[in-house]
């Protein structure tokens, strides 16, 4: 301890904490049927520091369970933020806590701010405490989170008669001036009484992790196909507790709530879990990580890998509450990574994983005015939309990016923009009718408002394609995004900056194929190469081109310069592996293969956690990504 | 146009139509976005004509099952609402004892089997007769729910049930688990969407809402052993709204 360091009589130290209560919305550690859980304070006597650790972290007062985030009129589709101006104190938060909400600030925090939990993040002080009771699961001194430097306003502790406060911010010293009587400067005894205290910390833990905790990433990588997925996983209740109650777990649902009067209503967020079945499903039903062990092995991989990867700490804190609240007690940090370096030999493969460079969104939590132009039906299930921005005069994106299309009252969902990026405020959607918001848009009309948020995630880059030839491939819907880039690449001016031009396109049946009329068009640009099928074709309807999956179209090209060539495939998931095999077959490198995926998605942000593959957000690092990245990703193409 | 909705009882005990019922002022504003052409606990107006209906209750008589039929085709859609008509609920438990029986125990009299009226059969879930669209389970059911899912069918929402347990809402309330207590609860396997209103005042959840699609019930033992819980206050619990739903032990 080197800090500005004071003492304040127990006496005394009450004294300050009912003076907070006069003044702020005070928040302490209180106990709860034998637990102890963080909640209003009504005075000092009710505050307790000798908790082991409490039900769920602080967390839940920056982003909270259930938070109403923006409030809306359906009608008039305007929306406003919601904040929480609230001044707090938070009283007894231990040292792993304080390192778990750094942790957080730098998810919340870094790049674009959410908006309202920084609100809440710098309208609150934070007065932590000591540990003073070790919870019998925690293992917190493995992690050296069970003291720490900074990160706290002030830091208690209670030491029986007397409290000992080390000062950690100017605001910190501001309310300890202004609120506490008495304050005397700790004396040497003081402060070696507290250094002993935390000296003597770590021999009281029971748990321990036997491996250093920069092993940790290292360990998983190599043990991603070990039996103990399996074996632990088969007990899961799939209840979610283990993330809920984890200070460091961050993912999040967003949904939007109407009165009974349907005139109003507010887009909520709450705490959502990977552990759940429906996680990662979408609306054709398909659930990207299907098997339990497959949830149950991915917590450990973000708290142990992907977010270490991305962010450079372990996002674990040691504190011990997912062993608490697992029920079958098989959600152990410590006990599961103990275990695999004890079984380490027993894995049957791998994980290659590497960061994908990303995109930071443009986007906040509440999307922008706009308002549809035009509408054109294009078949029986989906439509053109020309949308236009009303809040600012252009709109920059490249070929491949999506944006959040939002309807107040329904919710949000990402679609890909189709048209070529144009400089002005306008741009195209092309919406097939699947689920709530594409039926919703289905039913509405040109002049009515909705919102929109981003440009969001990684497109093409068309530098890189420059001098290249270009092989597109598109499976039903696919097309859309590539239609994008297409005509983009076919316009008059930057024809000349790419190569020959292949487009293979299938779709189910004839009437399912998408822009029929401006394939035409496409076709009499020079040097474009065009073959369309259809996968059947009912009886007595017109079709003339072939019919078959889309990689029966490849036997119909023939790839002059696979070296120099570019594919960029986009489609249904269980096309990508078969026209991989095509494109490789054909000698195209894997660097020069881009794909574009899809996912569950809600925040487009890379924080609710939806999008992920193995620890690659979607939303962010993609998607469109280079083929050569994800490979070895075993949860890309399943 | 709005969606005109009509109100049915079975065998229950009409707790589901109280609760909304006794939305109170609310209800003002319910009555502004639908039609409410029959709901003999608010009204004695009463329509065959109807967009909506709502089915409280189980079944257990053939005329039951033929009102039934003739409400299904009625309806555009069919709501199955509280956890009698969703899953037969509490009314399944006599489904262990013979019929015959049941009547002599209850009315002391054998005879009056012949009797239409007392002509029973095992208690039916409603999706056991006729197709159901949605369900609102819960015994009874949650008021929010139900004005969630009016709200959802009005503004062209799919209605749609959480599918994850109870301990979802129990964590995200920050209740100690009762199991800690050694105490059953079936929080774990039960469907969410009561905010785990039973926990959170103490009480271990009994599974009125219903057992989830899949539960997750190949470490039941280990728990049982770790909690030291007793196979019979599983069997009872489980029996009480899922009763003829298997339990997962060899016995
Ligand atoms: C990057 C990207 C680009 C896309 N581009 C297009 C496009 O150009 N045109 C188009 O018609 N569709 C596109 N989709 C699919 C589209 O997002 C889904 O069909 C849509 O979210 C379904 O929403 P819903 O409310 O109608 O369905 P519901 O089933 O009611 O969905 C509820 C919510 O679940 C999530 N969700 C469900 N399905 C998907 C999904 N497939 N992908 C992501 N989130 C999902 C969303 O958050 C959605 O709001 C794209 C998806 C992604 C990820
Ligand atoms: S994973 Fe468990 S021990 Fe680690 S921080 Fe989360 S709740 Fe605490
Ligand atoms: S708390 Fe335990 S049982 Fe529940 S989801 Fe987590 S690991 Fe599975
Ligand atoms: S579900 Fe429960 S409250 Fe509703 S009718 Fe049946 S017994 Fe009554
Ligand atoms: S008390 Fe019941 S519902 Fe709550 S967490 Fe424990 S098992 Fe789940
Ligand atoms: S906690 Fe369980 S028993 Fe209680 S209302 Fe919810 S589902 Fe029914
Ligand atoms: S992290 Fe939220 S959609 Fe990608």
């Amino acid at each position: 301890m080197n800090g500005e360091i004071y003492r304040l009589e127990k006496d005394d130290f009450l004294a300050f904490v009912n003076n907070l209560i006069n003044s702020f919305e005070t928040i302490g550690v209180k106990e709860k049927k034998g637990r102890f859980v963080f909640s209003h304070l009504e005075s000092a006597a009710e505050l307790r520091l000798d908790h082991d650790v409490t039900i769920l972290p602080p967390k839940k007062f920056f982003l909270p369970p259930y938070e109403k985030m923006i409030k809306f009129n359906v009608g008039e589709q305007k929306g406003e933020l919601l904040g929480d101006n609230a001044k707090r104190v938070i009283i007894g938060v231990h040292p792993y806590d304080i390192v778990a909400l750094k942790q957080m600030d730098m998810v919340y925090m870094e790049g674009r701010p959410d908006e309202l939990y920084k609100q809440r993040r710098e309208n609150t002080i934070i007065i932590g405490s000591d540990i003073l009771r070790v919870n019998d699961f925690s293992f917190a001194s493995s992690l050296g989170t069970h003291v720490v430097k900074d990160g706290f306003d002030l830091m208690l502790t209670d030491l029986g008669k007397k409290v000992i406060i080390e000062i950690g911010s100017e605001r910190g010293r501001k309310i300890l001036m202004d609120y506490a009587r008495n304050i005397k400067e700790a004396s040497d005894q003081d402060i070696k009484d507290v250094e002993n205290h935390r000296k003597a910390l770590p021999d009281r833990y029971k748990v321990k992790l036997d491996i250093e905790k920069d092993q940790i990433p290292f360990l998983l990588m190599d043990v991603f196909e070990h039996p103990l997925w399996e074996e632990e996983s088969k007990k899961c209740l799939q209840c979610g507790s283990c993330t809920l109650v984890c200070p460091t777990c961050y993912c999040y649902d967003i949904r939007d709530e109407i009165s009974l009067t349907l005139e109003d209503g507010e887009r909520i967020r709450t705490w959502d879990s990977c552990l759940l079945p429906d996680f990662t499903k979408i609306a054709s039903g398909e659930i990207f990580r299907k098997d339990k062990s497959e949830r149950y092995r991915h917590r450990f991989y973000r708290k142990g890998l992907y977010i270490p990867m991305r962010y450079n700490f372990i996002a674990c804190v040691g504190c011990g509450r997912c062993i608490t609240a697992c029920i079958p007690k098989i959600a152990d940090p410590a006990n599961v990574f103990n275990t695999l370096s004890r079984r380490k030999h027993e894995s049957k493969g791998k994980l290659v994983y590497r960061m994908i460079e990303g995109v930071e969104a443009e986007s906040h939590i509440l999307p922008e005015p706009a308002v549809i132009r035009r509408i054109e039906p294009l078949t029986e299930n989906e439509k053109l939309f020309e949308i236009e921005l009303l809040s600012r005069d252009s709109f920059h994106f490249e070929p491949g990016q999506f944006v959040e299309v939002s309807v107040f009252g329904v919710g949000e969902a990402p679609i890909s923009i189709s048209s070529p990026p144009s400089g002005d405020n306008r741009f195209e959607l092309v919406i097939r009718k699947v689920g709530n918001l594409t039926n919703r848009m289905h039913s509405m009309k040109e002049g009515e408002k909705l919102g929109i948020r981003g440009p969001l995630g990684k497109g093409f880059r068309v530098e890189d394609l420059e001098g290249k030839d270009l092989l597109f491939v598109a499976g039903g819907i696919g097309i859309v995004p590539l239609r994008s880039l297409i005509k983009y690449v076919l316009s008059k001016d930057n024809r000349p900056r790419f190569g020959k031009i292949y487009i293979l396109y299938g779709a189910r049946t004839p009437k399912d194929m998408l822009f029929m009329d401006e394939m035409e068009k496409w076709k009499e640009v020079d040097d474009v190469e065009i073959r369309l099928s259809v996968d059947t074709c009912p009886e007595g309807m017109k079709w003339n081109h072939s019919v078959g999956v889309v990689t029966t179209l490849f036997n119909e090209i023939e790839i002059q310069n696979p070296k120099e060539t570019v594919s960029l495939v986009v489609g249904p998931p269980v096309m990508y592996k078969f026209v991989i095999k095509c494109l490789e077959d054909a000698g195209i490198k894997d660097t020069n293969i881009l794909v574009s995926l899809e996912r569950r998605m809600k925040c487009g942000l890379g924080r609710c956690g939806h999008c992920q593959i193995n620890g690659i957000y979607v939303c962010k690092e993609g998607p469109v990504f280079r083929y050569s990245d994800i490979r070895n990703l075993p949860e890309v193409f399943q | 146009m709005k969606p005109r909705v009509a109100f049915f009882d079975f065998a229950g005990c009409e707790g589901c139509q109280l609760q909304i019922a006794n939305m109170e002022d609310e209800i003002l504003k319910l009555i502004e976005i639908v039609d409410i052409v029959s709901f003999r606990e608010i009204s004695d107006v009463h329509s065959g004509d109807y967009d909506i209906a709502f089915v409280e209750g189980s079944i257990s008589r053939p005329m039951d099952e033929e009102r039934l039929k003739d409400i299904r085709e009625h309806a555009d859609i069919l709501v199955a609402l509280g956890s009698c008509a969703c899953l037969g609920g509490i009314n399944k438990m006599r489904n262990r004892f013979d019929e015959n029986e049941l009547i002599e125990s209850v009315y002391g009299d054998k005879k009056l089997v012949s009797n239409p009226f007392f002509n029973v059969h095992k208690a039916k879930s409603v999706d056991e007769v006729v197709k159901v669209d949605y369900y609102i389970p819960g015994c009874p059911i949650d008021r929010n729910e139900f004005k969630r899912f009016v709200i959802s069918i009005s503004s062209g929402k799919k209605p749609e049930l959480p599918n994850y347990p109870v301990c979802v809402e129990c964590k995200k309330k920050e209740n100690p688990c009762l199991f800690d207590e050694g105490r059953l609860c079936l929080g774990p396997i039960t469907l969410a969407g009561c905010n785990a209103i039973c926990p959170s005042r103490g009480s271990p959840c009994i599974g009125c809402r219903g057992i989830l699609e899949k539960p997750a019930t190949e470490c039941i033992e280990e728990i049982f052993q770790r909690y030291n819980i007793d196979y019979d206050d599983l069997k009872d619990k489980w029996n009480m709204f899922n009763f003829g739903d298997k339990i997962w032990r060899k016995e």
